[in-house]
Parts: structure tokens; sequence; C-alpha cells
């Protein structure tokens, strides 16, 4: 109001008031902003897996952590294994309060897997890793000590650490074209060695330090193709950096972190960074391996035919030793991208950051199955085949925990057909009317679906088709055509969906005692046996199967073909079916509309004469009506209701009673199908008594090693 | 029956029931004056019939496979065969009753020691030096049985190696041993065992769980009147 009186000097000032709050705000904001790693994640990474420290230890304070039985033993173990004395996690130097990220990106050459994590004290951390034996670069702030064999390297400075390990694709290089130009060769006897000039300057790059000083200009030659789609954005003047190994010039628009990095690299650099202005980095040029190849034309002549064979053995292993050396100058190439230039993240991926929750302790993201399927399809062969999976997108999970409950949510995006297929297939909701069936008082589980059997058989084909299509093969495509055709041609899907509407529910309704016989053996004056028959109680687990049914003709149909062949006897309109090799009696019986199956006769008769006992909860309820996927299992309503002597004496029944009391209800639902999403979560509950579900989890961790 | 169907036996009695489950093992052995006799054994699960006939539907229980029924009828008739070339050994039957889940093995030996042969073999074939942990002797001079029992030691290891799970198989089995003879019993060394009325058998009954650990001997010594 007072800003209608005067409006023009208040505006101003809470104009000016805002701006003053929201610098430093934003300023705050740009700092947790940027010191989430997520940022040097790349765009095209395939999958990311995120632990959210501030999230865990919420749930668990550091102290608690460490004085726990998981962080005891972390501790402990870490410190005798690297002789040191761990007192605290945070003594490792992480930054627990940030987000820990694994990702992995993959190229039809090289699979990368890299882990970021935050670094709160670079000392700490290097205490962590150092040893003896192992020896630290330091580039300016970056610091790199390479895994022993060359496997992977660490590289940190003072806010995050990475770590890379890449594997090369072997067939990849199975194609001689391709890896020729990556100077390794298909080695066969009688080849000709015109080439080993070419990979030998390869060869010169030594596992050790291999990253700078010895590779020179062909480390960037072979520049890692995982970089394809992965644009990189170098500064300008990064470019400016002449071919002087020493890198006596300074940058000085850089930022000092990464200016003596960048100074260091540029030993190895110059090249590089003239090609990606050209040509993104990950074109190899050719001019690159002739100017080498001539280098190492002495070499190629100094191998005499007579030695052919002995040195195509020796060929075989060093063409191993060279990819194993190729991965690490492309991993180190990797890791300088990292940590030095500028790239398009991950953030901006769109199904990624839809997959993200607050909320969530951990979470899994997978750019897309069908991608993954064919990412793996040439190492199966012929039997491997692209385009399957079709239509399949971006998986996405997230775990959470709170002060009841464990719960993981998972998601998988698809192509708009297929979600809308599935739309149509989910579009129905259970029978209500099975719901009186349910008797939550005494419910040891359930589990309900409900699909639309005539959309479902519509679009099966389709589905199938799509999935499956590619795996045929081109030239099936019009037999596959045909055979969908034939399905729905035989199949009514009409009638179909009459006799078995999609919706089915399976309830187990508590336990109950029956009198079971048995052989045995009597003996007489003489210990001569005799076999009698006994009778002995047996608790049972009463279920409960139902499924709506519109068109009974064919199942009257069966009923009567079963009694004439004596399969099935009837009683009081239920029918048994006559199987010996069933260990339980099997009933069954129409009534509205429902096919019921169970194996308590009462209960059949209950529902014949409308006497059950209908006690469903409202949360059962929700959860049936709701989804169309629903599970529900709760070990509390089985505690002592098995008699011990059936368990197995009293100590196996005492801990199989303690085992159940200390289960929360566990469930699962589907959610409805939303925009192109498919989801389901899984929940558990936790016992009372316990904090909460972190708390909870390590304390049966603690149990279970005990 | 060689080690790997004896090894298969075993499993199955293993396998039965989840949790836990009766079932008996029976004994019989009719000593005649002369030296000669018939051994019944039996394998009764009859008080787990439903259990056993779930875990029958399954493939696999605890980590166990679940013999099938023509399997199980198999081994059955290869242990038959196995006893039929077996030294003093004649009458070999064996019957299966997969209803109830009963199956027996009987058979008529020249001399009560053929019984150890077999036993001593199975245990060789093994190659477990358990050597003679139980054998049974009928002196015809002085009509004494002899049954020689010593809990192996292995078989409690063994035992307590199980998983917990497993172990409770054991819980209700139980195992009799019943020993008749033509002439009446005059004394028995083991006072867990029974004279019948007649005067002319002896019951041992105990629980598999006690013969594994070794709490109940089963060793007797019965003289008969002369």
């Amino acid at each position: 109001m007072e800003k209608l009186t005067f409006p023009i000097k208040y505006s101003y000032l809470n104009n000016m008031k805002k701006i003053l709050i929201a610098i430093p705000l934003l300023f705050l904001a740009k700092l947790n902003y940027a010191q989430d790693l997520v940022k040097k994640i790349p765009a095209n990474a395939f999958t990311v897996a995120t632990i959210k420290g501030d999230n865990v230890f919420k749930l668990m304070f550091v102290k608690d952590f460490n004085e726990s039985f998981v962080g005891k033993k972390l501790l402990t173990e870490t410190s005798k294994s690297l002789d040191k004395n761990f007192t605290s996690i945070e003594d490792f130097g992480i930054n627990l309060e940030n987000n820990m990220y694994y990702f992995n990106q993959l190229s039809d050459s090289i699979t990368y897997n890299c882990f970021l994590i935050p670094i709160k004290d670079a000392t700490k951390f290097e205490n962590l890793v150092n040893d003896k034996d192992k020896k630290i670069r330091t580039d300016g702030d970056v610091k790199t000590m390479i895994l022993p064999d060359s496997t992977g390297l660490i590289k940190w400075n003072n806010r995050m650490m990475y770590f890379v390990t890449g594997s090369i694709r072997s067939s990849f290089f199975a194609d001689s074209a391709k890896s020729a130009k990556y100077g390794i060769k298909e080695i066969r006897y009688q080849n000709n060695y015109d080439e080993t000039a070419m990979v030998d300057g390869v060869a010169t790059v030594t596992t050790d330090s291999a990253m700078v000083s010895t590779a020179e200009p062909m480390v960037e030659v072979i520049a890692p193709p995982a970089a394809e789609g992965w644009t990189v954005y170098p500064p300008i003047n990064k470019q400016t950096i002449n071919k002087s190994k020493a890198g006596t010039k300074k940058n000085p628009k850089k930022k000092a972190a990464k200016k003596s990095t960048a100074k260091k690299k540029s030993a190895v650099k110059p090249k590089k960074t003239t090609r990606t202005r050209k040509s993104d980095i990950n074109v190899p040029a050719d001019d690159n391996f002739t100017t080498t190849g001539s280098e190492a034309d002495s070499v190629a002549t100094a191998i005499s035919a007579d030695d052919q064979y002995d040195e195509y053995q020796k060929e075989r292993a060093e063409q191993d030793a060279r990819k194993k050396q190729l991965a690490f100058v492309w991993m180190s190439a990797q890791a300088d991208k990292i940590f030095n230039s500028n790239y398009e993240s991950i953030e901006n991926n769109k199904s990624y950051s839809a997959s993200l929750d607050n909320k969530a302790i951990a979470e899994l993201w997978v750019s897309s199955i069908q991608d993954a399927y064919n990412s793996i399809a040439p190492e199966f062969g012929t039997y491997g085949r692209s385009g399957i999976l079709k239509g399949y997108g971006s998986l996405n999970a997230k775990l959470y925990m709170d002060k009841t409950s464990f719960r993981i949510s998972t998601g998988l995006e698809l192509a708009k057909e297929q979600a809308d297929a599935y739309k149509k297939i989910m579009n129905r909701k259970l029978n209500k009317k099975f719901l009186k069936y349910v008797n939550s008082d005494k419910a040891i589980g359930f589990m309900g679906y409900s699909i639309d059997t005539k959309a479902y058989l519509e679009e099966f084909p389709k589905l199938m088709k799509q999935t499956y299509g590619s795996f045929l093969g081109k030239n099936m495509e019009e037999e596959i055509e045909l055979g969908t055709d034939l399905f729905s041609l035989l199949l009514d899907e009409e009638a179909v969906s009459q006799v078995i509407k999609g919706d089915a529910l399976f309830v187990i309704n508590g336990l109950s005692t029956k009198d079971v016989t048995y052989t045995t053996y009597d003996y007489d004056d003489d210990y001569n046996r005799k076999e009698v028959t006994k009778t002995k109680k047996e608790t049972l687990p009463d279920f409960l199967f139902m499924f709506s049914s519109e068109d009974n003709r064919l199942m009257n149909k069966l009923i009567k073909y079963g009694i004439n062949k004596n399969y099935v006897t009837v009683n009081d309109n239920i029918y048994k079916i006559e199987e010996k090799k069933s260990p339980v009696d099997i009933y069954f019986m129409i009534k509205d509309g429902i096919v019921f199956f169970g194996n308590s006769f009462a209960e059949l008769q209950s529902i014949s004469n409308n006497s059950f006992n209908s006690a469903i909860s409202k949360t059962h309820k929700n959860l049936l009506a709701k989804n169309n996927f629903s599970f529900l299992f709760n070990a509390k309503n089985l505690v002592g209701k098995v008699p011990t002597e059936e368990i197995g004496g009293e100590e196996t029944a005492k801990k199989f009673n303690e085992t159940l009391g200390k289960m929360g209800n566990v469930y699962m639902k589907s959610n409805p199908v939303k925009g192109n999403v498919v989801s389901a979560d899984i929940s558990a509950e936790i016992p009372n008594g316990h904090e909460n579900a972190l708390k909870y989890l390590f304390s049966l961790i603690e149990n279970a090693a005990k | 029956m060689n080690p790997k169907q004896f090894y298969k036996l075993l499993l199955f009695i293993f396998l039965i029931p989840m949790l836990s489950s009766c079932f008996e093992v029976i004994e019989e052995i009719t000593m005649r004056n002369n030296g000669t006799g018939d051994v019944i054994l039996t394998i009764n699960l009859s008080q787990s019939k439903t259990k056993v006939a779930s875990v029958m539907l399954l493939d696999s229980v605890q980590g166990y496979k679940v013999p099938s029924k023509q399997k199980i009828q198999q081994e059955l008739g290869e242990a038959v065969a196995y006893l039929k070339k077996s030294e003093g050994i004649s009458n070999v039957k064996s019957t299966s009753d997969f209803n109830n889940y009963i199956a027996t093995i009987s058979f008529t030996f020249k001399d009560v020691s053929n019984i150890n042969n077999i036993t001593k073999n199975i245990l060789a074939q093994q190659k477990i030096k358990a050597a003679n942990t139980s054998s049974y002797s009928f002196n015809k001079a002085t009509k004494t049985f002899t049954r020689k029992y010593q809990a192996v030691a292995t078989a409690k290891t063994e035992f307590n190696k199980l998983k917990s799970k497993d172990k409770a198989v054991f819980n209700g089995a139980n195992y009799t041993s019943i020993y008749r003879f033509e002439s009446p019993v005059i004394s028995t060394t083991n006072s867990a065992s029974n004279l019948s009325k007649s005067k002319k058998a002896v019951m041992l009954k105990s629980s598999i769980m006690d013969l594994i650990n070794g709490k109940i001997n089963v060793s007797n010594q019965i003289q008969l009147s002369k």
C-alpha cells in the first residue's frame, strides 16, 4: 500500500534493497552451483550415478557414521591397508556435503569409467592416496597420479578429484582400417612391416610418464574418439601458446588455477588446440602420421626378414601393449579436458535434468536403453543386431530414505508411439468388486494388476515388432507384418477380452490350519510294524486368486469337460481340481463375473454365500485401486501364526518370528504413464524404534556381519 | 549305490523340506539262528508330504537341485542293481510311493557281516577314512548279535558347517532300528533299547540330531538264549 502512496521513492529503495540482498544471495547460489561437479560431466555421458552427500549426512551425522559398525570397519581397514591412522571419514579429504558422481562415456573404440568426487581438503586426500611407490605429478594446482600398469589415473585439485579408467573395445580394432589409423594393426604371420613406422609413434609413449613429456605431438594426433559430439570450447587465447616445449609464455587471460596446468600441458597441447578449431578434436590428421612415420623409418628397415616369425609373436604382445598405451593416452587427454576445458555439461540434457529430485539420496540415469543395447551389440557378433529395443529411451532410478521407509523409484522413457500403446494398455482399473475380498487385518500379501486385454492384444504385435523387429533382420519385415496380421485375424481381441478382461488379484488372507493325514507305523508285541494312518495339523496360507470374466461360456464348457473326465468334482457350486501332484487342494468357482481360485474351501464358500468378512484398509484400497500394478507383503501378519513345531523347534521359531517382526510393509506399485515416462516405486517400511532408514540399514548390515 | 548316488540320496534328504520336516528312517533286521536274515530299510516322508510335494514342483530349493520323480526312481533302481551284485546279498527289492513319499529297499543276506561290506564299499568309494564306525556281527556259537557304532566325528563337524536353515531339516527326523530274532533275548547292553513283549525283538528309537551329535549311541550287544 505504501508503495502506491510513494511509488517512486519506495520502489526505488525497494529495488535497491532487493539488489543489495540479491547480490550476495546470487553470489552464494552461484558458488554453490559452481561447486557441484555435475558441470564437469560431459553432455554425452552415457550413465550418471550420483550419491548426494548432503542428503546422506543429514540422516546420519559424520560422527555417527564414524562410530557405526560400517564406518569403523571402513576406517580401520583403510588405516590398516595404507598403514596410516584415520579416525574419521573426514580424514579422507572428501567434501561430504556435496554430490559425488560416477559417469561413463562410450564410443566405438573406448569406454571410460569416471568418478568425480568433491574435495574439501586436498592435503588430506593426498595423504589418502599417497604412497611411497606412487609418483604424483604436479601441474600447478592439479596433481596427477597414474595407477600401476597405467590402467587409470587420478587427477585432483583443491576442489575435485577425478578418477578415470578406460577400456579399449576389441571390436573396434578388429577393423584394420580403423586400427591402422591409431597405429594398431592386426597381426598375422607374413604381415609386412611397412606400417611399423606408424605404430612407433604410439609405442614411444611410455606407460609411466606417457601423458606429457615423451608423447609429444602424437598424443594429440590420436585424439580420443569418445570426444565425438563432445564439443570442446578451448579458450581462444590458448591457441596462441606456441610449440615451445617449456611453455614459458604464460597466458594472462587464463585463471590462475588453470594457467599453470595449461602451461605445462603446452608441451603437448599446441597441435591439439589448433586442431580443435578445425575439426572438433576427434579426427586424426594424416599429415601428422606421415611426419612421425618418417622419423621411425629406421626402425622399420632394421627388421630383417629372417626374424619375421619371432617378430610376429613379439608383435602380437606389443600390439596389446600398444592398445593399452593408446587407451592410456586417450584417458589422459580425456582427464585433461575435464580439468582444463569448457564443454557442454550433462545439465543441459533435458532427460537428465528431468530425472533429478532434490530429496533423493542417490540417483542413477542411463541415457538410452536402446543405445545401451546397441553399444554392446557388436560384441555379440552376428547375434547382436542393432535396432533392437527401439523406442526405449532413458532409464532413471532414485533412492530415497526417510524416517519411515526406503523407496526406490524408477522411470523409463519411451518413444511416443510406445508410450501411447502403454497408455492404451494401462487404461483399466482393477475390478472394484475384488476389493471386497481383501482382509487387511489378516492379509499377508497381495498382488493386483489390471490391463486392458483388448488393447494389449491389439498393441502387442506392434510392440513386438518395434522391440524385436530388427532382430530378425530387414528382409523379414514382410513376414513380421504377415505374422502380426495373422495374430489379429486369429484372435478376436474383443471376444478374448470378454473372457479375460485383464484385471486380476492374488491375495493371501492369512493362514489356516488343516488336518492332514500321513502314514506312519505302529509296532506289535513282536515289534512287527503295521502301517497306520494318522492325522496332524498343518498351517498353510490361504490364497485366493480372482480375475474378471464377462463371458463364461468357455469356462463352463471347460468345467463340463473336466467333470466328464473326472478332472473336476463339484460341491455346492464350488469346483475342486482333482490333481494328486498338487500339494494343496485347489477349488474354483464363478460368481458375479469373477472367476475365483483358492485353496480354502471355507473361504470360497463364504464368498459364494456372501458371508465373506471384508475389511480392507484405506491404504490397501488405494494401493490396489489406483495403480495398474501393486504388490504388498506384510510380514507382521505372519508373526506367531505358524505353530512352533511346524517351523522346527522353538529356537528356529523365535528367530523366524523375530525376523518377520522386524520387517515393515514392503510394497510396489506402478504409476500412470506420465508424458512418455512409465515408472514404478518399491518401498519398504522400516520397523519402529529406528530413527531413519539409513540408520536402520546400518544396523542391518551390522547384524548380518555378526 | 555309488558315491554319487549316495550323495544324491543324502541331498534328497536335505532338500525335502523348507524350514523343517518330520521324516523317519527305519532299519529292520530279522536274524535267523543260522546266521542268515533279512533287512528292510525305509525312508518315510509322509508326515511332510505337503512340503515335499511343494518342493517337487520346484527346480531347486535352498540351493539344492530337486530331483524329479523319474530321477529318484532311477537312483533307487541303480541302488538295487548295486546290491544285487554284492556278495552274500540276494532277493533285493525296492518300493517307492510318490503319494505318501515312502521308499523302501529290502534284501536277504547270507551273513549279517555282508551289510558291513556294503557300508565299507560306500565309504571307500566316498574316500572317507572313517573305518568301521558301524558294523554288525552274529556269533552263531554264542548266539550274540553285536551292533557296533561310533558317532563319526567328521559327521558332526560337517553337519555344523551346514546353514542353520539346512540343519533345521533334521529337527523332526527320527531313526528307528529293530532287530528281530528266532530265540528270546536274554540281555542287551544298550539301556536306550527296548525289548518287545515277546522278548524276541529289540527296538531303539532316536532322533537323527542326537545321532549326528553323538548324544546317543546305537551300539548294542544282544545276547540270545542258547
